[in-house]
């Protein structure tokens, strides 16, 4: 695995989030959150590298392709960066069952502050369904993610579970 | 790294800011990093849009195959209908040409426009927008009305040297001064990200009813007279507009080359490059097989040519 490997992953993602795939209105956030899931995901497994910075800069360019206020999606990564990289934060052995609701928690959290952040951008309050639905979504399909990531870093699922999170020893 | 942490955070707290007032040095960066950025899309999106047209061919088969002998008389009726709208089209453009004859009415230029790709799609809390492979170099310029078969797709927000950003028409920035039903109610439809438009700022004792059609009126000075929208939808007091177009699933657009007085305000390198807002026609000859010239505004919808839902609006009057 090169240590280019998460930051070209997300790269990938975020290309992938501004190419016409004709979704839905409704899941109009579902890609975003994607991206800031994958590196959410990235800072939590050891072993592997993604610096804040190249997560903010890699939300940059997701508003930028998005056409969106610049700053946004990098602030979301910015934040899942330094969530995902806290150490013992809430326990040490921080396998699924604890990081799954860590990212439900911050989900949720950056789902509101980005309806907040949107509504007080236009002064209007803005529809609040499809970012529901992309937080639902997020957090459905959050094992998915990140035993896929799992298994792009080392081509197999079944570490043991100490070896495969942040702070598990 | 809490110091750096904290200038990031920083950061992306001053672009938010700058993006809010819409600092000059931030939006031409932008222009170009999506310009240069817009080969890699192309590339990108090729994989998408095959993987839809392949759904939706899927879709067609098992549709097909379901119900092939309904689809077959659904087909040829539609196949009649339109050669009875075709006649009826060419009657009305002879009497048209007659009228303005007599009238000694001032010829309208034809319209130029060029077709494209939609590259990318950028959807979120804050836009409803869509990249499309048509920049400067075709021709395009902020402003200009956006369509595809449908109707009304949008209007071009910002343009770079070889793609342009199109604003749709749900996007929450978008206002449309529009005219609704055979009798032309002015009133305004306004995105707010949903899948339909508000109508608001009806004019009073306007009668509307579902299902008339809705067309812009040209009184912006930015998009021309009588491009389709949609339908209405909705109760009384509530009505919205369900746009023909389907923004979502986007492929192919055409890029009206329609310049306006108000152009000036919108793109004013338009003026700087061509030495006048009303000169329509693009600088460079735009690329092969993209621009097809002498193609006449599309008319406001005639009532006696009523699509299903206009035929809902006959029957509620």
């Amino acid at each position: 695995m090169t240590a280019l490997l998460p930051a070209f992953s997300v790269l990938i993602a975020v290309i992938a989030t501004a190419v016409p795939w004709g979704l839905p209105a409704d899941a109009t956030f579902i890609l975003p959150l994607l991206v800031v899931m994958m590196v959410f995901c990235w800072r939590a497994i050891p072993g592997t590298e993604l610096h804040p910075a190249a997560a903010a800069a890699l939300g940059l360019l997701a508003d930028l392709l998005s056409g969106g206020p610049l700053g946004f999606w990098a602030l979301m990564c910015l934040i899942a960066a330094t969530v995902g990289a806290k150490p013992g934060s809430f326990r040490e052995r921080r396998d699924l069952w604890i990081q799954w609701p860590i990212w439900t928690a911050l989900v949720s959290v950056l789902g509101l502050f980005g309806w907040f952040l949107a509504s007080l951008y236009y002064l209007r309050w803005i529809d609040w369904w499809p970012i529901v639905f992309g937080v639902v979504t997020a957090i459905l399909l959050f094992p998915v993610v990140l035993y896929g990531l799992l298994w792009v870093r080392s081509g197999q699922i079944g570490h043991s579970r100490r070896t495969i999170f942040r702070s598990a020893s | 790294m809490e110091l750096l942490s904290f200038a990031l955070y920083f950061l992306c707290a001053v672009l938010l800011v700058l993006s809010r007032i819409g600092h000059s040095t931030l939006t031409d960066a932008r222009d170009e990093i999506v310009d240069l950025s817009a080969p890699f899309l192309e590339l990108a999106s090729v994989p998408a849009v095959e993987a839809r047209r392949f759904v939706d061919r899927v879709r067609l088969n098992v549709r097909v195959h379901r119900n092939a002998v309904d689809e077959i008389d659904r087909l040829t009726k539609e196949n009649e209908e339109l050669k009875q709208w075709q006649w009826r089209t060419q009657l009305l453009e002879r009497k048209v040409a007659h009228l303005r004859k007599l009238l000694h009415a001032a010829e309208e230029p034809a319209l130029v426009y060029a077709s494209g790709r939609v590259i990318a799609d950028a959807r979120g809390p804050f836009v409803r927008s869509a990249l499309v492979n048509l920049g400067r170099n075709d021709g395009v310029r902020i402003g200009y009305a956006v369509i595809n078969g449908d109707g009304l797709v949008g209007r071009t927000v910002e343009a770079g040297d070889s793609v342009a950003r199109v604003l749709l028409l749900n996007d929450l920035n978008s206002r449309i001064p529009v005219l609704v039903g055979p009798n032309g109610a002015r009133a305004m439809a306004l995105g707010d990200n949903s899948a339909e438009l508000q109508l608001d700022f009806v004019e009073d004792g306007a009668t509307i009813y579902a299902g008339d059609e809705v067309y812009t009126s040209g009184s912006d000075g930015v998009l021309p007279r009588g491009l389709r929208i949609g339908a209405v939808t909705g109760e009384p007091g509530t009505y919205k507009v369900r746009p023909f177009a389907e923004l979502n699933s986007l492929d192919s657009v055409s890029v009206l080359f329609f310049d306006a007085p108000a152009i000036t305000q919108t793109d004013p390198d338009a003026v700087a490059d061509r030495g006048g807002a009303l000169s329509a026609l693009p600088q460079r000859e735009p690329r092969e097989d993209r621009t097809a010239s002498g193609t006449s505004l599309p008319l406001p919808p005639v009532a006696a040519m009523s699509s299903p839902v206009a035929g809902q609006a006959q029957a509620e009057r």
